[in-house]
This record gives C-alpha cells, sequence and structure tokens, in this order.
C-alpha cells in the first residue's frame, strides 16, 4: 500500500461499510466514506451521494475518475426487507434492485476508469450467504446480491487485463443494522446452516477484506468468499 | 477554437498506433476498432477510449460520454473506425 492510496467505501455510515471504513482509514488509506446522509462525526472524508442515482455520484465523485491514487472501491452500501415476494410492494423491490445491484454496478462504471488510468486496483462488492442457501423471505434481496455475483465475475475478465481485481464477499447475518430488526431465532436458524456454525463479526468480514486489497490476493479475480461457508 | 477532423484523426491514429505497435502508415481512418476486423482488444480499446475522453477534455472543450446503446455496433457505432469516431468528436465540440 501506498500511504496515498485513497479507498472508496460505500454504505460508509452505518454497518459493515462503516466498520470497513473506520478500520481502513486506521491502517492509513485516505478513505472516502461515501453515504445518503453525511455523517459529521467520521474521521474519513464523507460526502453524501445515494448510490443508485448515476447523477448523484457523478456530482460527488466526479472529479476522482482520473484520480490516479483510487486504489480500490468496497461497495458496501445495501438495503434489505424481510418479506414474503407476493406481499413485498413494487416500489419496494425496486429500490432493493436499485441500491444493491445497479448502486455496485453504477459504482464500479465510475470508478473504474480510474484505476485502469493507474494499471491496477481492487473492487470489493458485497453479496450474502443468503444466495447459495435461499432463504425463505429474501427472495428479492438474494435475487439483487445474485445479481451482484454473476455481474463481479464478469466484470471481474473485463478488468483483469488492466491489472484489476474484482471479488465478492458473501457474509452471513452479521450484528449490523442491516438485520436489527430480525428477530433472534431468524438469525440463529440461517447461522445452523451455515459450514461453521457460528455468527461472524465484522472483524471477521475485515480480515478478507484486508486479504483482497493485499498485493497476495493479486491472482484472486471472479470469486465469491463465502464468510462463514455454504 | 474547434479542431479539425485531421488533427482529431491523427490523434486517435497515433493512440491506435503505439496501442498496436504497428505504424502510422498501417493506420487510417477506416481501420476498424471494433467488430471482425478490429485491430484492438477490448482492453486495448477501453484505454483508447480514456485518452480520448482526456483529449476531448483537454483539447476539444467538452467532457465526451462514451456510453451508448449502440457502443458495440458495427453498424451504428461511432467507434465503428478511426474516422467515424474523428466525425463523432469534431460534432461534439462546443461551437
Amino acid at each position: 500500500m501506498s500511504d496515498k492510496d485513497t479507498v472508496i467505501v460505500t454504505g460508509a455510515s452505518r454497518g459493515l461499510g462503516r466498520h470497513c471504513a473506520m478500520a481502513l482509514h486506521e491502517r492509513g488509506y485516505r478513505v472516502i466514506g461515501l453515504s445518503r446522509t453525511s455523517k459529521g462525526d467520521a474521521p474519513f472524508e464523507v460526502r453524501s451521494a445515494d448510490v443508485s442515482d448515476a447523477k448523484s455520484l457523478s456530482t460527488a465523485l466526479g472529479d476522482l475518475k482520473r484520480d490516479k491514487s483510487v486504489f480500490a472501491l468496497v461497495n458496501a452500501a445495501g438495503i434489505a426487507s424481510m418479506n414474503l415476494v407476493i406481499t413485498t410492494p413494487p416500489e419496494t423491490v425496486a429500490k432493493i434492485i436499485n441500491t444493491n445491484l445497479i448502486g455496485t454496478i453504477l459504482m464500479c462504471q465510475l470508478v473504474a476508469p480510474a484505476m485502469i488510468r493507474r494499471g491496477n486496483g481492487r473492487i470489493i462488492n458485497f453479496s450474502t450467504l443468503g444466495v447459495p442457501l435461499a432463504i425463505k423471505g429474501e427472495a428479492i434481496y438474494i435475487a439483487s446480491k445474485a445479481g451482484v455475483e454473476g455481474f463481479s465475475r464478469a466484470f471481474a475478465r473485463e478488468m483483469s487485463p488492466h491489472g484489476v481485481t474484482v471479488n465478492t464477499i458473501a457474509p452471513g447475518p452479521i450484528d449490523t443494522a442491516l438485520i436489527e430488526k430480525v428477530p433472534r431465532d431468524k438469525i440463529d436458524a440461517v447461522v445452523s446452516r451455515q459450514i461453521i456454525e457460528k455468527q461472524a463479526v465484522p472483524g471477521d468480514v475485515l480480515n478478507i477484506v484486508s486479504l483482497l486489497l493485499s498485493p497476495e490476493s493479486s491472482m484472486i479475480s471472479g470469486e465469491t468468499i463465502h464468510v462463514g461457508g455454504a | 477554437m474547434t479542431v479539425g477532423k485531421d488533427g482529431i484523426q491523427k490523434f486517435i491514429s497515433d493512440e491506435v498506433s503505439m496501442l498496436i505497435g504497428e505504424s502510422d502508415a498501417k493506420i487510417g481512418a477506416d481501420t476498424p476498432l471494433i467488430g471482425h476486423n478490429r485491430v484492438l482488444d477490448s482492453a486495448d480499446l477501453v484505454v483508447l477510449l480514456l485518452a480520448v475522453e482526456d483529449y476531448a477534455r483537454e483539447n476539444l472543450g467538452f467532457n465526451w460520454d462514451w456510453t451508448s446503446d449502440s457502443a458495440m455496433s458495427e453498424a451504428r457505432s461511432v467507434l465503428r473506425n478511426i474516422g467515424s469516431l474523428a466525425d463523432h468528436l469534431m460534432n461534439q465540440q462546443p461551437a
């Protein structure tokens, strides 16, 4: 890592995004956190934008398109809504897909040129163990994340000649704001279906983020890493 | 002051020439950038687009947006060949 390397983290105001942004800031990266609402207490630079809105992203991050210090993008912004498919309003379906899948794609489109100009880089997207586990009540969330996995695998091929790796981290339930309203018994039921029947903590995800940012991961691309195993 | 087609085409030709390691003599307006007979692979095409984007911004006075539903269409794309791309850029210049 060069001490001038910039890492862009979406969803940086809470949850895994916040954990990643804080940890990477503490490790000496220049972190630019992106969130819908900018929080004043972050020790890293925070910019406000909606990841599902291309215009909003371009306004917030357009200056980075030619910035060769941009080394990594961590797409941690995400929303979920536990519900049956037939009882989910169409507006909620669109919001989940737009934030989780379209937001990931738009961020990659916006940031990739800087990495191509630089000649290397790391893109880390987020999925969920729900994809391989096919958890009931999360079909739309899972659809959005399965899309992220497929996109990441194909995009990894496009970026490979430019020295940029694209990988996906798929955690099980982690105690963050994303699942704060999910009943304990439902979380336990998911954890019991993991290969490692133990609930992961943010540090477990950060370890994988660190690996994927490290020079040692230069031959890992197009992969989905399941935290806890599935 | 607007830049003429020849100047734009020369910039693109030089970039293509550098990317494929061929002399300028073999590169011209009809050199295809996409399709079956393209001279660049997709990775080099992306590098060319970034260079053209910088050129448009610094020399032609506008921010070029290359996203288009027909970007990879051999029949309709402005990327068909060097000449079509030069025409497109020339017409995008602010008056």
